[in-house]
C-alpha cells in the first residue's frame, strides 16, 4: 500500500491539470476493468459491467497547488491559489511545475507582521537570473504542486496530496481485488474537486447511478489543542454523516455501517462542520442520487505534510470492497 | 380546518434537515385523503398529486419545506456531557438553559447548561457564547449515555406549544411547518373540486442546509409553475420595517428578480379581486427560499413566493398569527382554481 501511495502522491495533478496522475492510474487498473474512458472534463471512469445495482465510486485525483500569474523583471514569480492554499503552510515550501521546474516559496522580508501574511506577499524563486531566463521554464498560467515526498513513520504516511491520492489508492486496490458481483460499478477518479466538486458533478450526470460512495480524507480531532472532532487517525475509516455540502443518505450510511459490523472492522463517524466533498455534487444530480462516503482520517490536510494511517486506508479498502458486492 | 391542531401535530414531528427519513411517513399521513396519489422520493420529499382533467394540463408545484433546524450529537465527553453541531442557523445565545430531546436508541431529555452568573468571568459576561462552549447534560454518566446516544443522533429543542392571545401561537419549527399546514389546507380546500391542471403538493426536505430537497424534487417533477410557501420575518420591537411584516395582515407576496413577474401579478390580482389580505415583500436578489433553487431547475421555472410573517425566526418561540395561514390557503386555492381559465395570461 505504501508503495502505491508513494507513486500516486508523486504524480502531478493540480486541479485542471490532471493528465499525469490520470495516465498513471489508467496504467494501474486498465487490465482489471471492462471499459475505461475519459470524459469531457477529464474524469477517468473505469467500469466493471454487470446487471445488478449501478454504483458510482468516486475519489478525486486532483490536488491543490498554485498558478503563476506574473513574472517580474528579476525572475520572481507571483502566483494565485488553485483550491484552498494556506499562506502559512506555503511559506518556505518547495513547489514543482509540471515540467519539473522546482522553486522555493518565500515572502517579502519587509513584512514584519507575519499574522497579516497573504498569498500576495509570497513569491516563487526558481533560481532564474532575470525575467527572460524564468520565462524559458515557466509561463504565466502554468501550475505547480507543492513538494512533499511520501515517507513512512510507523503506521503513518507523511506526504503531500494524501488528499485524495489515499482515496485513489483505496479505489485502485478495490478494483484489483474485487470479488465477483453482479453489480455494475463505475470507479471514477474525479477532477477539479478542489475547485468546487466539478468533476463529480458531470460524472454523476453521465452515469446516473442508483447510489454513490466517495472516498476522500477528512479532518481529525487528535492533535495538540485542536478543535473538537471525534475522528482520530488509526481508529479506522470514518463513515461520513455530514459535511458542509451533503448530509449522507441514511441507506448508504446504513450499508457502510452494517458492512463494517459484519467484517468486524473498526470505524468512526465523521461530522465535518465545514468544507465539501464529491458527494455534495453527486447527491444533487438529476433529481437526486443517494450518496455517502468513506473518509480517511488525515492530519494537516492541505499542507505538504499530510498524515494518515496505513491501517485506516487498508480497512477502507476492506469496507469498500464488501459494500460493493452486496 | 383547525390549523392550530394541524400545526401542533406538525411541530411534534422531528425532522432535522437531512434526517427526515424518520418523519416522511408522518407528513404523508396528513395528506391522506386529500389528493389522488402520495409519493415519498429518495430525499424524503413528500409529494401529493391532485390530478387535473384538462386536455392541455400543466404541472403546478406547491412547495413548502418540512425540515427544521436542529442539532447532531458531535461528541460525548468522559463525564457524559454532549457537544452539538447545528444543522441550519441557530444563534447560540438562545440555546442557553434550553431543554432538548435527544433522539437516540430512545428519546431522552437533556438540558443545555448555562454557567451561573457567579462563575462568569467579566470577559464572559461581555462576549456572546459559542456553540462549542455549550454542552447537553442528560444527568447520566458517560457509560450510560453511550448506551443510548451515538455520534450523529439528532437533537431537537423541547418547547411547549403556546396559544397566545389574539389567535397567535408560539413554538419551535413554525418555520416552516406553517407553510406545510397551509399546503395541507390548500389540499383540503380543493379536495372536492376537479381542476384542469395537475397539482403537485410537495413537503420538501433539507431546505435549511441549502434548498436541496426543492432542487431535487423540482428536477423530478419538472413543473410549469411553482409556488413556494415559506416564512418571512414578522414585525418585532427594534427591527427595521424594511425587512419585517406585521402579523395578521396576510401573507407577503415576494417581488423581485427571483420571482416571475406575471405570475406574481396574478397573485396580487386574485388577492385584490377576492378581498384576501396580503402584503408586499421586496426581494432584490436571493430570496433565501426554495424559489431560488426552483427558478433555475432544468430550463427554468416561473416561480412565485408567498411568505407567512413569523416573529423570532429560528428560535424555540417562533410566533405567528393563524389568520395568516388561513389567508395564504385562501389565496393559493383561489389562484389554482383561477388558472383553469387564466393560464395564458399568467405565464
Ligand atoms: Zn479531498
Amino acid at each position: 500500500m505504501f508503495e502505491l501511495i508513494k507513486n500516486l502522491t508523486d504524480k502531478f495533478g493540480v486541479s485542471g491539470n490532471e493528465e499525469e496522475i490520470r495516465e498513471f492510474i489508467k496504467g494501474e487498473i486498465k487490465s482489471k476493468v471492462d471499459s475505461i474512458e475519459v470524459d469531457a472534463l477529464g474524469n477517468l471512469i473505469a467500469t466493471k459491467k454487470g446487471n445488478g445495482k449501478k454504483i458510482m465510486v468516486a475519489a478525486h485525483m486532483d490536488e491543490i497547488g498554485v498558478m503563476a500569474t506574473h513574472i517580474d523583471e528579476k525572475g520572481f514569480i507571483r502566483f494565485s491559489n488553485i483550491g484552498w492554499v494556506s499562506q502559512n503552510y506555503s511559506l518556505g515550501q518547495r513547489v514543482r511545475f509540471k515540467n519539473g521546474t522546482i522553486g522555493t516559496v518565500f515572502f517579502e522580508e519587509k513584512l514584519d507582521d507575519l499574522k497579516s501574511l497573504k498569498l500576495s506577499n509570497l513569491y516563487i524563486d526558481i533560481g532564474a537570473k532575470n525575467s527572460e531566463e524564468a520565462q524559458k521554464k515557466v509561463n504565466i498560467g502554468d501550475t505547480a504542486a507543492f513538494c512533499g515526498p511520501a515517507e513512512l513513520a510507523g503506521d503513518m504516511i507523511i506526504s503531500k496530496a494524501l488528499d485524495d491520492r489515499s482515496g485513489c489508492a483505496v479505489l485502485i486496490e478495490t478494483i484489483k481485488n474485487l470479488p465477483k458481483t453482479d453489480n455494475e460499478i463505475y470507479f471514477v477518479f474525479t477532477v477539479q474537486e478542489e475547485l468546487g466538486l466539478r468533476g463529480a458533478k458531470t460524472a454523476a450526470f453521465r452515469i446516473l447511478p442508483d447510489f454513490a460512495i466517495a472516498v476522500d480524507v477528512t479532518l481529525t480531532g487528535d492533535t495538540p489543542d485542536c478543535k473538537t472532532m471525534e475522528v482520530k487517525c488509526g481508529m479506522g475509516p470514518a463513515i461520513k454523516i455530514k459535511d458542509g455540502s451533503v448530509v449522507c443518505h441514511n441507506d448508504v450510511r446504513k450499508l457502510l455501517t452494517e458492512t463494517a459490523k459484519k467484517l468486524n472492522l473498526p470505524i468512526q463517524y465523521e461530522i465535518l462542520e465545514r468544507g465539501g466533498s464529491d458527494p455534495g455534487a453527486i447527491h444533487l444530480t438529476a433529481g437526486g442520487i443517494p450518496s455517502g462516503a468513506i473518509s480517511i482520517p488525515c492530519r494537516y490536510t492541505h499542507s505538504p505534510s499530510e498524515m494518515a494511517s496505513i491501517s485506516d486506508i487498508d480497512n477502507a479498502v476492506k469496507l469498500l470492497k464488501e459494500s460493493l458486492i452486496g | 380546518m383547525d390549523y392550530k391542531n394541524v400545526l401542533k401535530e406538525l411541530v411534534g414531528i422531528p425532522a432535522v434537515s437531512g434526517f427526515e427519513n424518520v418523519s416522511g411517513a408522518r407528513i404523508k399521513s396528513l395528506m391522506v385523503g386529500k389528493c389522488d396519489e402520495i409519493m415519498i422520493d429518495s430525499f424524503y420529499n413528500v409529494i401529493g398529486l391532485k390530478k387535473g382533467n384538462g386536455d392541455n394540463r400543466k404541472k403546478i408545484m406547491i412547495s413548502a419545506h418540512y425540515d427544521e433546524i436542529g442539532f447532531l450529537v458531535k461528541s460525548i465527553d468522559d463525564k457524559g456531557f454532549i457537544k452539538l453541531t447545528s444543522m441550519g442557523g441557530f444563534d447560540p445565545k438562545i440555546l442557553l438553559a434550553q431543554e432538548v430531546l435527544i433522539h437516540g436508541t430512545r428519546e431522552i431529555e437533556g438540558i443545555i447548561g448555562a454557567k451561573p452568573p457567579h462563575l462568569l468571568t467579566p470577559e464572559e459576561t461581555k462576549t456572546a457564547v459559542k456553540l462549542v462552549d455549550l454542552s447537553v447534560d442528560t444527568g447520566m454518566e458517560a457509560s450510560e449515555v453511550k448506551k443510548i446516544v451515538s455520534i450523529g443522533d439528532i437533537v431537537t429543542l423541547k418547547v411547549p406549544f403556546l396559544e397566545l392571545q389574539g389567535g397567535k401561537v408560539s413554538t419551535k419549527s413554525l418555520d416552516n411547518r406553517s407553510g406545510v399546514a397551509a399546503t395541507i389546507g390548500i389540499m383540503n380546500e380543493l379536495n372536492d373540486k376537479t381542476l384542469k391542471n395537475d397539482i403537485y403538493f410537495v413537503a420538501t426536505t433539507q431546505e435549511e442546509v441549502g434548498l436541496r430537497g426543492a432542487e431535487v424534487s423540482s428536477y423530478n417533477i419538472d413543473p410549469d409553475i411553482a409556488i413556494v410557501i415559506d416564512a418571512c420575518h414578522g414585525d418585532m420591537p427594534d427591527c427595521s420595517k424594511d425587512f419585517t411584516y406585521p402579523l395578521g395582515k396576510g401573507p407577503a407576496i415576494g417581488i423581485g428578480p427571483n420571482l416571475h413577474k406575471k405570475l406574481t401579478k396574478k397573485l396580487f390580482d386574485i388577492a385584490k379581486r377576492n378581498g384576501v389580505l396580503c402584503q408586499t415583500d421586496v426581494e432584490p436578489g436571493n430570496t433565501g427560499t426554495e424559489a431560488w433553487a426552483i427558478q433555475v431547475s432544468r430550463s427554468g421555472v416561473p416561480t412565485a413566493l408567498i411568505s407567512i410573517p413569523l416573529r423570532y425566526m429560528h428560535t424555540g418561540t417562533e410566533t405567528l398569527d393563524i389568520a395568516d395561514i388561513e389567508s395564504s390557503v385562501k389565496l393559493v386555492s383561489l389562484f389554482l382554481a383561477a388558472l383553469d381559465d387564466e393560464m395564458e395570461e399568467t405565464v
